[in-house]
């Protein structure tokens, strides 16, 4: 009992040797739930004669009974009645195909140390409040989009002031307004109080480009911000793009390097992962990644480029313990990252695939009929 | 983005396009008609240029990974020779003498098409169709094209600038069904690549008057009876593999001529190792072999999920799964390399194959030459329009009909003249 509350209350954001005994703990109580109350969960694991009490130490998280995000897309698992839930997010499914993710309450009380302590620890938190101009889309009754959720979050870490939407719900569809951002956040650039952009990367590449074209430079009042978050595609190791925006980010806003943060995290996967000064992203304490070979599925070592696989214990309300993104990566230890942080780095390199699997910042670019970053 | 008259327009124009689009038709179809040998002219040059190489690069920028494979594969069909072979089988001898008068082949006028997604240069060779038999056309190009469509149109009409009035494009995201409507109004025929969920949509839209044409989902098998040679299952299983069963040609449950399940058990240990070759030659990078695997484990998860107590029996490959079942219906399999295998003895071929009537397309048969007659007959009275090698399924065959119909048949329509009246 309450594995899980302390896992995510106890521990400290970046230790995980420290977390271990707790991590899998959470994570056997978590399954065991899922067991109990997820008929197609309890299913997979039959099939697979897995039971929670194999998991006893780190390299046994890989028998955990592994779910492929499509899985999700095409059915509607749940550990709990809706009546139950907190609240229900859904991906970005362009074409009517998107995971529907439940989250219990418990699973928000578990959240918001997560939250805060990674907020503090990156220095998102502030008191001083502050003006957001959101390059993405406004979290309405219209859609449950977990990113809508997360950008609305982000602009919580500084008391919000006001806030500008650049994709407005209108007549039943998605309008971008770029202009008007543009105009708004010149505006709140000549006040006194810190401005805080959070953005699709792909929005905010057209965003200063457009800044750019109109020839306006700001300069942004000190303690201004960019947060970047919405699907990992942008997440992509593509480092030219990335020094390209920042350097374009410095030129046009005047918003140094250190204060464009980042972020990912998945419907199916919960997790605030944020980026470490040096732009990289480490895996916090409340979850685990494998990496598994492309062919065999079979966990590979550090270093290796194969399937992501995330685990962590968050919610009981949909049996995410386990899921298998469609992206490829590899993990290196933290020690080479150089921040400070020991906790292993994670670094996207692509989606895999050929299918047209659309994330939200891409649907976001396909709005703008402008493509996606170069 | 929106093709037309011979230009790239940005989105917002479509009001403006759609505004003028009615006063263009008419001017269009008022004006000489499309002889067929400029398209054929405009076509051999693009495949020339295609040839050189010059146009490797756009493909490499607008087409899915795999294109230039596929494009070398249906080339031949595009080539004048074979065009032209193409309208004298299927619109020759509709015109001439007749004891009234005589017959004169026109085109329909103006075509809808609501261009399929699951095939690069698809959307362009639908156009293609129906500018051979001199129609203008109208192209809603399907979600997720990447621009192939639009860059081969405009590569068409640079080269033939009196095609530019015969090609329109859309790429439209929202707004959809007003603009599919005003599009409706004005087609004389609408040609629906899709699912049921597509075409009933379309009915739904069209205007009485319009003509449909409907290249519905169509559902293909492999038919296998004894002696099967290792040569004709690898084809079989790089067949597979190839098409990812995303074809309506497609193989998606190989049937064995047997009568109990001993030998269906067998076949699946012969045959999963030949998939997991063809498996393992194909998908060269490691995103493509990362994909595969997800599907095969996906399709692992919704055996033990969906069809649990059915008494199927999953035989796991390495990126490739065969899942056998005991019933004996046509169906889509877990597509990917995901095959199905089920037991029909031949008696039970008409029986079995007429619960899909309508929806049957391509057999790719492997029995012993002796049996090919036999099976070949049954197979087509049970409804199947195509008959190949299991390597051929999903391949172009020249002069070959389309779902057991000439498609330049149905995009024409024929004029009878009375003679001295």
């Amino acid at each position: 009992m309450l594995s899980r509350q302390k896992l995510f209350w106890l521990s400290s954001p970046y230790d995980i040797s420290g977390t271990e005994a707790r991590f899998l703990r959470a994570v056997r109580e978590n399954c065991a739930y899922h067991i109990r109350h997820c008929p197609q969960y309890r299913m997979i694991c039959e099939m697979e004669g897995f039971s929670p009490d194999q998991v006893q130490a780190a390299e046994d998280l890989a028998r955990l009974p592994l779910l492929p995000t499509l899985f999700f897309k095409r059915h509607h698992v749940a550990s709990m009645p809706r009546w139950r839930l907190a609240l229900e997010v859904t991906s970005s499914g362009t074409s009517g195909n998107f995971s529907r993710v439940g989250f219990d309450w418990g699973s928000v009380l578990a959240e918001i140390p997560m939250v805060l302590r990674l907020g503090f620890y990156h220095r998102l938190v502030s008191l001083r409040p502050a003006h957001y101009v959101v390059l993405g889309y406004r979290p309405g009754r219209q859609d449950r989009m977990g990113v809508a959720r997360t950008m609305f979050g982000l602009t919580h870490f500084a008391p919000p002031l006001g806030r500008f939407y650049a994709l407005e719900w209108r007549a039943g569809a998605y309008v971008p307004n770029l202009d008007g951002a543009v105009k708004r956040l010149a505006r709140w650039a000549r006040g006194p109080l810190p401005v805080r952009i959070v953005a699709f990367p792909s929005y905010l590449w057209f965003g200063l480009k457009r800044l750019e074209e109109l020839g306006l430079a700001v300069r942004l009042p000190k303690g201004s911000k960019i947060l970047l978050a919405g699907g990992w595609k942008q997440h992509y190791a593509q480092e030219v793009d990335k020094s390209t925006l920042y350097t374009l980010a410095r030129r046009v806003l005047g918003v140094e390097e250190e204060n464009i943060h980042e972020f990912f995290g998945a419907v199916e996967h919960p997790i605030f992962f944020n980026t470490c000064k040096k732009h990289h992203f480490h895996i916090p304490a409340y979850a685990r990644v494998i990496i598994r070979d492309v062919r065999t599925l079979k966990p590979l070592p550090m270093g290796e480029v194969g399937l992501v696989n995330l685990i962590t214990p968050l919610l009981n309300a949909t049996p995410v313990t386990s899921v298998m993104t469609d992206d490829l990566g590899y993990l290196t230890p933290g020690e080479d990252c150089g921040c400070g942080l020991t906790s292993p780095v994670l670094t996207i390199l692509g989606r895999a695939g050929l299918s047209g699997i659309t994330t939200c910042a891409a649907g976001a670019a396909q709005l703008l009929g402008k493509g996606e970053m170069p | 983005m929106i093709f037309a008259g011979g230009r790239l327009l940005p989105d917002q124009e479509l009001d403006s396009v759609l505004g003028h689009l009615e006063e263009e038709l008419s001017q269009s179809l008022s004006g000489p008609p499309l002889e067929a040998e400029i398209v054929l002219t405009a076509l051999d040059a693009l495949g020339r240029e295609l040839d050189s190489g010059a146009l490797d690069g756009l493909i490499a920028q607008y087409a899915p990974p795999g294109a230039r494979e596929e494009l070398n594969r249906v080339r031949p069909q595009i080539s004048r020779a074979a065009l032209e072979q193409r309208l004298a089988l299927e619109l020759g001898g509709l015109s001439g003498p007749r004891p009234f008068g005589r017959a004169e082949v026109r085109p329909l006028g103006v075509l809808l098409h609501i261009a399929p997604g699951n095939m690069a240069g698809l959307p362009a060779f639908t156009a293609v169709e129906g500018l051979l038999t001199g129609n203008v056309n109208l192209v809603k190009l399907p979600h997720g094209d990447r621009g192939l469509t639009l860059a081969v149109f405009q590569k068409l009409t640079e080269i033939e600038p009196r095609l530019s009035p015969y090609l329109y494009a859309f790429d439209l995201s929202s707004q959809y069904f007003g603009t599919i409507r005003a599009l409706a109004a004005l087609a004389d025929g609408i040609v629906t690549w899709g699912g049921d969920g597509a075409i009933t949509a379309l009915r739904k839209l069209a205007p009485p008057g319009a003509k449909l044409i409907e290249w519905g989902h169509r559902l293909s098998f492999a038919y296998v009876s004894q002696e099967a040679s290792r040569e004709e299952l690898t084809a079989l299983a790089e067949h597979i593999v190839r098409t990812g069963g995303l074809l309506c040609s497609a193989c998606q449950v190989i049937f064995l001529d047997e009568e109990s399940m001993k030998p269906t058990v067998d076949f699946c240990r012969v045959f999963l190792p030949l998939l997991e070759q063809a498996a393992a030659g194909h998908y060269k990078t490691a995103g493509q072999a990362a994909q595969a695997a997800l599907c095969a484990r996906e399709t692992v998860l919704e055996q033990a999920v969906d069809r649990s107590g059915c008494g199927d029996r999953l035989f796991p490959g390495r990126c490739c799964s065969l899942t056998l079942r005991q019933d004996r219906e046509l169906e889509l399999s877990h597509l990917h390399g995901n095959v199905l295998v089920k037991l029909l003895p031949r008696g039970e071929i008409i029986s079995a194959l007429r619960r899909q009537r309508g929806r049957l397309q391509t057999a790719g048969l492997i029995c012993p030459d002796r049996e090919r007659e036999t099976l070949t007959t049954l197979l087509a009275r049970a409804g199947v329009n195509r008959v190949t090698a299991p390597g051929h399924m999903s391949d172009s065959l020249p002069l070959e009909a389309h779902d057991g119909e000439y498609p330049l048949r149905r995009y024409v329509r024929v004029v009878d003249i009375e003679n001295n009246f």
